[in-house]
């Protein structure tokens, strides 16, 4: 094969490789922050939007409507302040809901929590709009001490069906909490994923719960030894945490019902979708203030390449100016600099793409694990390649000083023997 | 603008009218030559002093720089009525240059060095490699996909030569081709430009300060400054 332009740019950088792999890096890593936060930032929200499903309400007894949506949807902590079942009961009379959902937390299997409801979370709550619960394998729970494992449950906790686990006080990571190993729960079905924070979770009955928590309360009364069942439940053990509650299609009677409930100091409402807004504009400045130090990092990388080509033009000043007598013109060996650069800025990109990637995939599993939120950060090809077209062009930019500088190379002056 | 193609038959390789040139703040020129021809294959010595103007002549000729005065013509064209781009291809095409330290490209091998000069040439690339391991195996170079700083004094000297020849240039320029060699090796290196160039037809125009060797050229120009061309005037006076 004859020789080329492009094999005298790409020697000329293995001959530099330290220089070259260092200012490659240097623009990877600033187009892999970039790409991950960008990713994350879109990832996130639509996350978040995703995971409240088709809820238009979020009714408890929390502190605020936030921690509530945080709390009784993404498993954030476990929930204050319980409902009881005769005021859930009152609440849906008191208004036309199109359903409810009754939902109770407060217990965990390892770093998993427990969500306890009814048969309507899985017939009426959608996960996320328009999707409905499939069952991967099993079946749904229908007596008590059955559970029902969220996909990424039972893959991370290596669960399978008819296996035993034993619930323990607390949301996930309390520590010293009381295990009900008294009570088994037997696994009777697998949820297919759904890219929620429910995928995490474990669901059983209600009635499961309230036993539970029955049996703490007569073993204080009663003493060790004693066994608790449904017909042992009292009013005070019958309590949930939150309610899920949507009216359908009626708009009007939604924002009636709302503004309703929101007078009512009793009650803390929360439109989810709402809430999950207003946690994106609190964190928007956060995330502009990173936008800013990544685009300054990409900014900074763009100067590494000026300053490791202009540097090298010191060296290469005599084979530049062996090339111009070879014949190159002034134009030809501007080109060759260019080229370099923009190679730099295109490998540098698609290293960064493939960093922001592995980031997002850490960076997932870490949310998932600490937050329980499932965020998959990713972007549509076209903005992959754009990132990698802005990088080639910045790098370009970044390269037309020293390929200015080849332009201008005295060739008389470069190969003078030294004196 | 004279066509090259159309005049090369019968045109010298190299002519050279009332060249004179004056570097930037000076009065006084750094060379001039009322006349200067070389045929096509007619091997030519130049000596002078140091500041005699060599280092000059040659950055002329090779379309370099650009003279004060005069014309320089290779193989018939007007080189400096030539600009940028076209000058360079032309230079590429039809001026081969041995250099004193060699100046080749470090880095690449042997091969690649002669096929750097065929990048900037008409001939067709698909020969280039075969072109360049045909010249180097005549120059006597057995490892061709050697890189270049692993290679002796006098192999680089001979890789030099080879890819001043590459392009079948009408017009060899060395300078001072001898002066970082002994003198056994010197006058290799000599026999081996000279039967290189013999062997393509190419003139060649060599520069130096060492007279040892001027009875070897066709012909002997000694290059002297415009002081000593004044002082000698004066003296005749």
């Amino acid at each position: 094969m004859a020789m080329s332009d492009w094999n005298i740019v790409t020697r000329s950088m293995r001959t530099r490789s330290f220089s070259s792999i260092v200012t490659i890096l240097s623009v990877a890593i600033a187009v892999g922050l970039v790409t991950l936060l960008i990713s994350m930032r879109d990832a996130g929200e639509n996350s978040f939007k995703r995971g409240t499903g088709n809820v238009q309400m979020l009714i408890s007894k929390e502190s605020g409507p936030l921690p509530s949506v945080l709390n009784s949807m993404f498993y954030a902590s476990a929930p204050g302040n319980p409902i009881t079942w005769a005021q859930y009961l009152e609440l849906q009379r008191s208004y036309p809901f199109a359903w409810t959902v009754p939902t109770q937390l407060g217990d965990s299997y390892q770093d998993a929590p427990v969500m306890s409801t009814d048969e309507s979370f899985f017939s009426d709550f959608q996960p996320a709009q328009g999707t409905s619960w499939t069952l991967q394998a099993g079946e749904h729970f229908d007596e008590p001490f059955e559970v029902v494992l969220g996909s990424d449950a039972a893959a991370r906790l290596g669960l399978s069906l008819a296996d035993s686990i034993a619930f323990q006080h607390g949301a996930p990571g309390t520590q010293g909490g009381h295990v009900h190993d008294e009570f088994m729960f037997n696994v009777v079905g697998i949820l297919e994923p759904t890219g929620t924070a429910h995928d995490r979770a474990i669901f059983t009955s209600l009635e499961s719960s309230w036993i539970l928590h029955a049996h703490d309360r007569r073993e204080a009364i009663f003493g060790h030894g004693i066994t608790t069942g449904i017909d042992d439940l009292v009013d005070d053990d019958m309590k949930i945490t939150a309610v899920y509650a949507s009216l359908g299609e009626r708009r009007g009677a939604l924002v009636q019902v709302l503004s309703a409930l929101l007078r009512d100091p009793e009650w803390t409402v929360a439109n989810p979708s709402d809430s999950v807004g207003g946690l994106f504009e609190i964190v928007s400045n956060i995330d502009q203030v990173l936008l800013a130090m990544a685009i300054a990092v990409m900014l900074s990388s763009g100067v590494s390449i000026l300053l490791a080509l202009y540097n090298s033009m010191e060296q290469r000043r005599k084979q530049i100016a062996v090339l111009r007598v070879l014949g190159a013109s002034r134009r030809r060996v501007f080109s060759m600099v260019l080229t370099e650069s923009a190679i730099i800025g295109l490998i540098g990109g698609a290293i960064g793409i493939g960093l922001a990637l592995l980031g997002g995939v850490i960076v997932s599993k870490i949310l998932v694990q600490r937050v329980g939120i499932v965020i998959e950060p990713s972007l549509p090809i076209d903005g992959y390649l754009m990132i990698v077209l802005v990088s080639v062009a910045l790098s370009c930019v970044a390269g037309v000083l020293p390929a200015f500088v080849a332009y201008r190379t005295s060739v008389v002056r470069a190969l003078r023997p030294a004196m | 603008m004279q066509h090259p193609e159309s005049i090369s038959v019968t045109a010298p390789a190299l002519q050279i009218d009332a060249l004179a040139h004056r570097y930037a703040g000076s009065q006084q020129p750094a060379l001039q030559i009322e006349r200067l021809q070389v045929d096509r294959g007619e091997q030519i010595v130049m000596t002078g002093s140091s500041g005699s103007g060599k280092s000059t002549l040659l950055n002329l000729v090779a379309g370099l720089m650009n003279p004060s005065e005069g014309t320089v013509r290779i193989d018939g064209t007007d080189l400096h009525a030539l600009h940028g781009h076209a000058r360079d291809r032309f230079r590429g095409r039809t001026i081969g240059m041995v250099f004193q330290t060699h100046h080749l490209l470090t880095g690449f091998s042997a091969l690649e060095n002669v096929m750097a000069a065929l990048m900037f040439s008409d001939i067709p690339r698909g020969s280039h490699r075969s072109r360049a391991q045909t010249l180097l195996e005549t120059l006597g170079i057995p490892t061709p996909n050697q890189r270049v700083e692993r290679l002796s004094i006098g192999q680089q000297q001979r890789v030099a030569i080879a890819r001043a020849l590459a392009c079948k240039p009408a017009l060899v320029l060395a300078d001072e081709p001898t002066a970082s060699l002994d003198p056994d090796n010197a006058s290799v290196a000599l026999d081996l430009l000279q039967d290189a160039c013999r062997a393509s037809s190419a003139a060649l125009l060599c520069v130096t300060h060492d007279r040892r060797f001027v009875d070897r050229f066709d012909r002997h120009e000694h290059l002297t400054s415009p002081i000593e061309q004044l002082q000698g005037a004066l003296e005749g006076v």
